[in-house]
Formats: C-alpha cells, sequence, structure tokens
C-alpha cells in the first residue's frame, strides 16, 4: 500500500514540474476573468491595456518605463517637423517596419487609417482624444501630414503609444472586421498567438521586429480573478510577474519572499469626492468646504500604505504636466468643519445619501472618508451597490458626492477636461465624467490646450486647479500607485517607474535569466 | 424508449422559452449600460449612444426579444457585447472544463457518499454512525472558497503535487485529469457529504420494511439482503438527489473555478453578469438551462433501468 501511495506521489511530482517548467515564456498573472477587445482603440479596461505596447506602435513612444511627456521620443516615426502655425505636423516613418504575420511593411497608409479609425467614435472608444484633428493624409509612402483645427502643443502626447496613438494594420483591419477585435495585427516586438476565453492569451515575439527580435520566446497572460489564488501561484513560482493590491500589507508580505522583488510605479490614481455644487446643501461653499476640512489625507495615506499612496494635493494627479500644488487646499480641520456647518444653517450637521460601488477597494476607502465625515458632523449613508450600477447612476446625478479615482494620460488637461469642463457635465450629450457640474474653469483649460507658450500654459492650468480647488468641486483624497510583484529573474531591460499601459512594457530588451 | 425521449425533450421547449423571456427581461431590468463597460469610463455619452445603436440596444424590447428568440431557435445566440466572440465558441471552449469537474465531482461524491450512507445505516447510532454524521455535517458546513484555498495550500504549495492554476490542456488527458483533481475534492466532498446523509436515510427506512424482514425471515443473508433487497429500494430517493445536485454543482463550481483557476460555465456567467453582456447571458442560460433538462431526463431513464414501475407507468 505505502508503495503504491509512493508511486502516485511520483506520477504526480513528474507531472507537476513538467507543467510548471516552461523555459523561454514570461507567464504573468492578472487579476481579471477574461480580455475584452484587442483592438488598441477600444482596449480601455486594465486587462486590455497592459498588453498593448507589446503589440502596437505609435508615431512616438514614451522610453520604456516612463511616462515623463518632456521624453517623448521616435517610434515609428524617425523624424518630425511642424509648420509656423503649430497647426500642420509632417510626420517621416521608418522604413522597413514590418507587421506580424504576412501583412507586409508598415506605409503612410496605414498610420492614416489608424488616426482616422482612432479618431471615430463609431469605430475607437477613444475618438475624443483626438478632437483636434482636421485632416490626415499620405503625402508619401513613408510621410504623414496631420493638420489640426487648432494649434495644440501637446499633440505629440496623443500620437504616443497609448490609446489613441497605436498604429494597426489596415489590410488587417479590413479583412477580418468584427475579428480584428480578436485577432489583432501590430508591428510590435510580440504578435497575439491565441486567446483561450477565461484563461490566457499567448504570446509569441515578433523576429522581425525593427528594434531586433526580443529574447523572450513567448508571453502566457493569464486570466487569475482571485487575489488569494494568484498570489499562490505566483508563490509556488506558476507565476514571473503578479498584478500585485496597492496595499501596504500586501507589499510587505510578498517582499519577504525570497527572490522577489515588488515594483511600485506611476500613473497614479487619483481619487477624488467629486461635489456636486448644483444640489443643495452643497451649493452653499460653507458645506463644501466643510466637507473638504472633514477629510484627512494623512490618515488615509497611513490606512493604504506609505509605499503605495500618497496625498493627493490637487485635482491633477502629481506628477502630471500642469500639476500645481499653489492651489488653496483647505487643511484638515474637523472642528472649523462643524462650525462651518453650522454657519450654514446645519448646527446638527447633515445626512448626505450617497451611491457607492461594492468593489472591495472603493467601498474600503470610502468607509474610512465615512469614519472622517462623521468627526466632522457629516453623515454619508452609503447606498451600495453594484460596480456597472454604480456607473449608471453617478452618471444620472443620483449622487450628490461620487467617490472616483482615475489615472489619466499625464497632462493636466486631459483630467481637467473629463471632469472639470462644462463639455463633459454628466447628463449633457458630450458628457464624460464631470459630476461636479463645475464650469468655472472652463477659460482656462480652453486656453491652456492651445497656448504655445509653456509657462503661460502652466499657469493657466494652475488657474483653473485654483479656482476648482476653491470652489470645492472636488476634495482631492489619495493617489495610489501600481503595484506588480516581479521574480528576480524577470529583467525588463529599463528602470520601471512608469508604465501608462498600467503594467509592465515587454520590450526586445527584456529578458529571462 | 426513443418516443419517451422525444417526447421530455419536446416538453422541455415551454420550458427554455420562458426562461428566455425571463432571463431576457431580467438583465434588461438590472441597471447598467453595456456601451460604458465596452467604452470604458472616458467615452463621451454621444459615443456610447452611437455604440448602442450598432449593437441594437436602443430598438424596442419586443424587436430585441424577437430577434433574440428567432435566432435562438436556429441555434444562433450571436456574439458576446464585450468581446465580439460568438457565444457559442466561448462557451464551447470553457464547456469541458465544466463537464470535467462536474462528473469528476459527481463521482466522488457517489464513490464516497453512498458506502459512507451505508456503512452508517447498518450502523446506527454507533460511533461510525455518529462520526459519519458529524463528518457530514462538517463538509456541508465548508464553503469550497476555504477549503479550496486549504487544499491548494497544502498540495500546491507545501507538497507541490498539483498546480495552483487549473487551466488544463484539453488536448492532453493527464494534463486534465491532474488539474481536475484538487477541485473535484473541493466540490465532490461537500456533494458526498449530502448524499451521505440521503443514503443514510433511505436506507435506514428501506431496512425497516416489511419485505427486508420477510427476505430475512426467509433466511436470505444479510449481506444479499443489504445489497439487494435494502440497496435497491433505498437508491432511488439518492439517484433523484444526484440529479438534482448536477445543477446545484454547475452552480456551485463559479467559487470552485475562480479559487482554482479553471475556465467554466460559471465564470462566464459571472462576468457576463459584471459586464452586462446581455448576448452572452441569454445564450449561456440557455444552455444552462438544456443542460439541467438533459440531466433530469438521464435521471427519468435511471429510474425505469433502477423500477420496473416507473418504466410501466
Amino acid at each position: 500500500m505505502k508503495r503504491r501511495a509512493g508511486l502516485l506521489a511520483a506520477a504526480l511530482m513528474a507531472v507537476a514540474p513538467a507543467a510548471m517548467a516552461q523555459q523561454g515564456t514570461l507567464r504573468i498573472g492578472m487579476a481579471a476573468q477574461d480580455m475584452g477587445r484587442l483592438d488598441p482603440h477600444f482596449a480601455v479596461s486594465t486587462i486590455d491595456r497592459v498588453p498593448m505596447p507589446w503589440m502596437f506602435n505609435g508615431l512616438v513612444r514614451f522610453p520604456p518605463g516612463s511616462i515623463d511627456a518632456a521624453a517623448i521620443e521616435p517610434d515609428l516615426a524617425e523624424r518630425w517637423e511642424t509648420s509656423a502655425d503649430g497647426r500642420t505636423w509632417t510626420f517621416h516613418l521608418r522604413r522597413g517596419v514590418r507587421f506580424h504575420g504576412n501583412y507586409g511593411e508598415l506605409t503612410a497608409d496605414d498610420v492614416v487609417f489608424s488616426l482616422r479609425k482612432a479618431a471615430n467614435a463609431q469605430t475607437s472608444a477613444v475618438s475624443a482624444d483626438l478632437r483636434a484633428v482636421q485632416t490626415v493624409e499620405a503625402v508619401d509612402p513613408h510621410t504623414v501630414r496631420i493638420v489640426l483645427r487648432e494649434n495644440v502643443p501637446n499633440l505629440l502626447g496623443i500620437l504616443t503609444n497609448y490609446a489613441g496613438g497605436f498604429i494597426v494594420s489596415r489590410r488587417a483591419v479590413e479583412e477580418r472586421g468584427d475579428g480584428f477585435n480578436r485577432a489583432p495585427i501590430g508591428t510590435g516586438p510580440f504578435a497575439l498567438d491565441r486567446v483561450t476565453p477565461n484563461q490566457s492569451a499567448e504570446f509569441v515575439a515578433n523576429p522581425a521586429y525593427f528594434r531586433g527580435a526580443p529574447q523572450i520566446q513567448r508571453i502566457s497572460y493569464r486570466f487569475i480573478p482571485s487575489d488569494a489564488s494568484r498570489d499562490l501561484a505566483f508563490q509556488n513560482r506558476e507565476l514571473d510577474l503578479n498584478y500585485g493590491r496597492s496595499d501596504q500589507t500586501w507589499v510587505n508580505r510578498v517582499r519577504q519572499q525570497q527572490g522577489v522583488t515588488v515594483d511600485v510605479f506611476e500613473p497614479a490614481e487619483l481619487a477624488i469626492i467629486n461635489v456636486n455644487i448644483t444640489q443643495p446643501p452643497f451649493n452653499d461653499i460653507r458645506v463644501r468646504q466643510a466637507l473638504a476640512m472633514a477629510v484627512n489625507r494623512a490618515e488615509l495615506v497611513r490606512w493604504r500604505g506609505q509605499n503605495t499612496s500618497r496625498e493627493g494635493q490637487s485635482l491633477v494627479p502629481r506628477g502630471y504636466l500642469g500639476f500645481s500644488a499653489d492651489n488653496g487646499l483647505l487643511p484638515h480641520d474637523a472642528a472649523r468643519a462643524r462650525a462651518l456647518l453650522a454657519e450654514a444653517g446645519h448646527p446638527n450637521g447633515i445626512t448626505v445619501r450617497v451611491v457607492h460601488t461594492q468593489l472591495p477597494e472603493m467601498l474600503a476607502a470610502m468607509q474610512v472618508i465615512q469614519q472622517q465625515m462623521r468627526r466632522a458632523g457629516i453623515t454619508l449613508d452609503l447606498q451600495v451597490v453594484e460596480h456597472a450600477t454604480f456607473h449608471q447612476q453617478i452618471r444620472q446625478n443620483l449622487s450628490p458626492l461620487v467617490y472616483y479615482a482615475a489615472a489619466r494620460f499625464p497632462i493636466a488637461d486631459i483630467y481637467l477636461t473629463q471632469f472639470f469642463h462644462s463639455r463633459s457635465i454628466v447628463g449633457t450629450p458630450t458628457a464624460v465624467t464631470n459630476f461636479s457640474h463645475c464650469g468655472m474653469a472652463d477659460a482656462e483649460i480652453e486656453a491652456a490646450r492651445v497656448a504655445t507658450d509653456r509657462a503661460e500654459q502652466l499657469r493657466l492650468w494652475a488657474t483653473a486647479q485654483r479656482k476648482l480647488v476653491e470652489n470645492v468641486c472636488g476634495i482631492p483624497l489619495i493617489e495610489t500607485l501600481l503595484v506588480f510583484a516581479r521574480r528576480d529573474n524577470v529583467d525588463y531591460g529599463y528602470e520601471l517607474r512608469g508604465s501608462l499601459s498600467l503594467g509592465p512594457q515587454i520590450t526586445e530588451a527584456s529578458r529571462l535569466r | 424508449m426513443i418516443w419517451f425521449i422525444a417526447k421530455r425533450l419536446l416538453a422541455a421547449v415551454p420550458t427554455l422559452l420562458a426562461v428566455l423571456t425571463v432571463v431576457f427581461i431580467i438583465v434588461r431590468i438590472v441597471p447598467g449600460d453595456p456601451a460604458l463597460v465596452i467604452l470604458g469610463d472616458q467615452a463621451t455619452a454621444e459615443a456610447a449612444a452611437a455604440l448602442r445603436t450598432r449593437l441594437g440596444l436602443d430598438q424596442p424590447m419586443w424587436v430585441q426579444y424577437w430577434n433574440f428568440v428567432s435566432n435562438a431557435l436556429t441555434g444562433n445566440f450571436g456574439a458576446s457585447l464585450v468581446t465580439g466572440r460568438p457565444i457559442l465558441e466561448e462557451v464551447g471552449a470553457v464547456l469541458p472544463h465544466t463537464i470535467d469537474l462536474t462528473l469528476a465531482s459527481m463521482v466522488l461524491g457517489v464513490v464516497v457518499g453512498v458506502p459512507v450512507g451505508i456503512w452508517a445505516a447498518l450502523h446506527r447510532n454507533r460511533a461510525i454512525d455518529v462520526a459519519a454524521r458529524v463528518l457530514s455535517l462538517i463538509g456541508l458546513s465548508f464553503p469550497v472558497f476555504v477549503s479550496g484555498i486549504y487544499l491548494l495550500l497544502l498540495f500546491g504549495l507545501y507538497w507541490r503535487l498539483f498546480p495552483v492554476i487549473g487551466n488544463a490542456d484539453l488536448s492532453d488527458p493527464v494534463d486534465r485529469l491532474h488539474k481536475v483533481v484538487l477541485p473535484a475534492v473541493a466540490l465532490g466532498l461537500t456533494m458526498a457529504a449530502y448524499i451521505t446523509r440521503v443514503t443514510r436515510s433511505a436506507m435506514l427506512h428501506a431496512l425497516g420494511e416489511d419485505y427486508i424482514r420477510t427476505a430475512r425471515a426467509k433466511g436470505v443473508p444479510w449481506r444479499r439482503v443489504v445489497w439487494v433487497h435494502g440497496l435497491r429500494n433505498a437508491s432511488l430517493p439518492v439517484v433523484t438527489v444526484v440529479g438534482l445536485y448536477v445543477g446545484i454543482l454547475i452552480g456551485n463550481s463559479v467559487l470552485t473555478e475562480i479559487v482554482f483557476n479553471r475556465p467554466g460555465l460559471g465564470k462566464i456567467i459571472v462576468g457576463a453578469l459584471n459586464q452586462r453582456d446581455y448576448a452572452m447571458l441569454q445564450g449561456l442560460m440557455v444552455i444552462y438551462c438544456f443542460l439541467i433538462v438533459v440531466v433530469n431526463l438521464v435521471t427519468d431513464l435511471l429510474y425505469g433501468v433502477m423500477d420496473p414501475r416507473v418504466k410501466q407507468a
């Protein structure tokens, strides 16, 4: 009997390591159930965004590991020039760049097609990013001309390897139609091999990649929604990279494992309480100020973790071009908050019904804020609903306070436009995520967008932030950074300080030691 | 027999239609917008409206219902609103995993539950019976996400006999078997606990019947009395429970699939619900309902095999 049990164990041991050892394959665990859309212009969720720069390039790019807009460098375009009025940009394409499979060489036609596709609301989820683009045309097979409606000094930011800037194969899109979502073709270092629904997406190295053949042969991108199971798989060496939790306890625990590095990187997701200034009692500035003074950001950072979060200082995340901390943000003062409420005619405090999501991370944060508000006499009556319901209800103005956390392209314009420009007010045809109904900084936001003088642009953005903060359109809370755990056998080939795809870029220089 | 099966399948059509209608209505009553899920939170209201038009979600409800039912009746369930993949393709990719897990858990549940139940009945109120009852109570009380994590810790991390990631390669039978063991144990033990209790109770009832006393008085050996006269009569309620439990197993498999990182029907249903993927939810419900109908049919056929009176009726 013992011998039989021993044989069974030996047989199982023989199977297990075989399944685990896959040389040359980078195994990544993501907190998701399945991928959505692999067309880069529809890739909006984290699970879809992470692999985009593995498969696609832009005309220009952020250097791997960086989200510094000042460091943008050539990618598919090797050089470019602008007209004197700043409205016409001409890009000269790199030669010899080939699409995956048999989709041939990249030409200006592909670039024109891609940018037009990205700018069209029917064929893109990010069309609003390219609204300044008036025309895109091919001058010759290797030259593209973009004419803008207005001078947009930050055009390069729109054309990076991010969202609408990704270049796709025209022939592949036309041939595959809706199937392109499942079988995309780009020029990146890795090509999609296959997607197994609810399991994984497999990528293979593109040996014809224009920067050189990747050193990693395959990427197995695995969908593992359970945090506990993903952590166990990582600990069991079945994963090389693990999507982490922005939580100090998690970081400390994983750092104790041997041969493991925890990377904490940008962009930070800034959480804001958006205050609907049109709804009583928040149409009274004193009540909004009381709300702002009730929030204790230092306490929030202590709760979430010093390594993974930092205090929100403005209504634009830190590190974004145009961020300004000189904005008159009110300090925490619960006693003063109570006094302000009394002045506004609420000596016994107020009770507010707030719609909030049941997503554990967001719910926990809101519960901490609920306690802080209670100390200042503000009772938040949380109506906890399922996440998709939350998104729908906050867009129907059903909650006067909206907790919202987001990371965007690292330029102040995007954040300010989407959250605080009057065109973005929820309930209107052009709505995005302006829950506060504020529009007092429209002029500055619009002027900054087309300002050619960088100092003037920064001044305008700073003014916009001051106006919005002083009017308490939103209350900045905390900024939460991205976290990935990595086994020491993985070398990215660069220092990971930031990634707009919200995950590590795997490049031709990345390798498994 | 063929006529009986055909009749049963025909009788299932109204049930399927009713399920289709209820699911169609429910998924549309629940708040949440698939366009927002697909386009993300940076999309404008205009872009979301354009997508709703493209997906046909802005059409009158009865038009959507008619399109869905008429397509479903021809076996066309359409494509997922979120991934764009054909629904049958998505289901086909995971169905073998669900069947593997359901069958393995069921076999384990029956192989463990029935003998333990008989054994407990034969030793009524003795130590073995008490132990069986306590263990079955523990088995029923232990949620699969707790037992699953413990199994992974022990057999995956500590002894390294099984992988933590359980998405098997369907073309490799050894890999399939290897990766179904732990989840089947987690799910099957709960079923075993339930079957133990049912078997014990049915067996005690059967052993108290007159025909058992008569058989013993006629000098039939005890072993034969138990296995032929007792078990055969006790097995009818057990088969009923097993048949009903298959539906529960598929439902319970959601947590098992999540904990053991297995693909499966349950996981897709939860994903479709979270993403308001109406098309996927509707297609899945029809398939799920059809599976239940088939299982019930098989259960009915088994009745006939075990009890000739049922066949005659």
